[in-house]
């Protein structure tokens, strides 16, 4: 009844819907780069990949990192995130960040030079992999406690975070771990190929589900709804998100050759996909307004 | 120990938005920043259409998502359940104000205050020690005018209000103004199903 009686207001002195415009850009590409870098970090480390374990600690550390510094007010003020640990998503993103860039540095330090005793070597990869999950999770959690931003407050916001970030780590190493994975560790190749497609299917049904659930949650989440799907950003919810992201990504996994040059080329889509998904979850946040307690005002 | 709230009368609030002014000016907001705002809202079907006013400001929520949510600690209540924001700890991630459900915080960007309330670049006296209270980057809302309810005066939108729409006072005492308007005239909070157990009602 609500969403089709008011309309999205800006400025104006009038009861609607207001989008939410506090985190663009930068935050999306910050997060673009956490959920692709720790995924990259996390699926080659089962098979000891150097080069994309590395790649993904700095995809974290840079990207990610360089993303939130860009957003913050008072970037200088930064350290003060880590002090609220016990009730802040925020500050427990901090610390996986941290946790995950010293041990990820001093496992992949000690892999190549040997450095470490055994104990001492174990803990250092626990630790990486540890934070590594943190960051693969725990934006999602973060954007669902906005409890009036009815696309974002949704239970699957975390799981679509971890289906990404798993999806994004196992596209990405296909690529780069595509010859020397051919070499160390044959077997891979066809069972990451295997995960990916499974991957793509279930984060399509994923985004379907955040949709279907923002859809009936509120008018908010209704509104939300009809700009990705038929407003202003439908032009790149469709064709972007789920056309390139998911269905072209998983035909070509699946029925095209398995070359290098493909798996470039479907990482591209998925990764394409997926950054469109990040700004545009952002974009078309809509606060439901404030009219819940006067029910005899609802038309 | 005091629970300030507020109390906002439907039947009486013309909607002359007195209090907005009044804000501003009070806590010398630059251009673009509002911490209370009075809504209309047009409902009913021709020809039994009606307009209300509904005036809106941070709820100084006693579960506040806002302070959960802030990861440096600059968000904090008072003990008389104030929400304050500390402006030396902000570090402008602006995760209150996706978490804040009725979207009443408000980021501070730097041309705020470079162009002026005229736009023209320069600024009044009025202004330039006005904003003095603020850090651009940072991020902030209503705190029921805190300086003037620590000098035993009621919030500016408060007294300002021709209509008396606006009523302030300590809900933890039964015999306040607003405890009693609650009580009588069965004061409801904006979205109680967002958990956040706001400090301010409505009454109609
Ligand atoms: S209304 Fe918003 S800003 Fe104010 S205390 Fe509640 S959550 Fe925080
Ligand atoms: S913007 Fe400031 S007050 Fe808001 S959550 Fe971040 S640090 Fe806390």
């Amino acid at each position: 009844m609500l969403a089709k009686s008011l309309d999205v207001v800006g400025s104006e002195f009038r009861v609607g819907y207001r989008m939410q415009k506090s985190w663009g850009m930068s935050m999306a590409t910050a997060f673009f780069f956490g959920e692709a870098g720790a995924g990259l970090y996390f699926v080659s480390q089962f098979y000891d990949l150097a080069a994309g374990m590395l790649l993904g600690l700095l995809m974290v550390i840079f990207g990610k990192g360089g993303g939130h510094l860009l957003h913050l007010g008072k970037p200088s003020r930064g350290w003060r995130a880590f002090t609220r640990v016990g009730s802040s998503w925020i500050s427990r993103g901090l610390w996986a960040i941290t946790l995950f860039a010293a041990f990820g540095a001093l496992h992949l330090l000690d892999l190549q030079t040997g450095l470490l005793p055994r104990p001492l070597s174990a803990l250092a990869a626990g630790v990486a992999v540890a934070g590594c999950l943190v960051i693969m999770v725990y934006q999602g959690f973060a954007m669902s406690h906005s409890s009036s931003i009815t696309l974002w407050s949704s239970g699957l916001m975390p799981l679509a975070s971890l289906t990404y970030a798993l999806l994004n780590g196992v596209m990405l190493t296909l690529v780069i771990g595509h010859d020397a994975l051919a070499t160390s560790h044959p077997e891979a190749l066809p069972m990451l190929r295997m995960a990916a497609v499974g991957l793509v299917l279930y984060g399509f049904v994923m985004v379907l589900s955040l949709v279907h659930s923002a859809k009936y949650g509120s008018g908010g989440g209704r509104k939300s709804v009809e700009l990705l799907l038929r407003g202003a950003f439908s032009g790149y919810f469709l064709p972007v998100v789920l056309v390139l992201g998911f269905v072209v990504s998983g035909t070509m996994l699946a029925f095209a050759a398995k070359d290098l040059a493909t798996m470039i080329l479907v990482a591209g889509c998925e990764l394409t996909g997926y950054y469109a998904f990040r700004v545009l979850m952002f974009k078309a946040g809509t606060y439901d307004p404030v009219l819940s307690f006067a029910p005899k005002f609802k038309p | 120990m005091a629970k300030m709230g507020m109390v906002f009368d439907l039947k009486a609030c013309i909607g002359c938005n007195a209090c907005v002014v009044a804000c501003k000016q009070e806590n010398s907001l630059p251009d673009g920043v509002f911490f209370t705002r009075t809504l209309s809202y047009e409902h009913g079907t021709y020809p039994n259409t009606r307009r209300t006013y509904i005036p809106t400001i941070c709820n100084q929520c006693e579960d506040a998502p806002c302070e959960k949510v802030c990861p440096s600690g600059a968000t904090f209540t008072r003990e008389d359940g104030i929400v304050m924001v500390d402006r030396d700890k902000c570090i402008g991630c602006s995760s209150c104000a996706v978490a804040c459900p009725y979207d009443m915080r408000t980021m501070l960007d730097k041309d705020m205050f470079e162009k002026g309330l005229f736009g023209t670049g320069e600024l009044t006296p009025f202004e330039k020690q006005g904003y003095e209270r603020f850090t651009p980057g940072t991020s902030v809302k209503c705190d029921f005018c805190s300086q003037r309810v620590d000098a035993g005066l009621d919030p500016a939108c408060v007294s300002t209000c021709p209509t008396n729409a606006r009523i302030f006072g300590d809900l933890d005492d039964p015999n306040s103004a607003p405890s009693k308007l609650i009580r009588d005239r069965d004061g409801r909070q904006p979205l109680p199903e967002k958990g956040t157990k706001p400090k301010v009602y409505y009454v109609d």
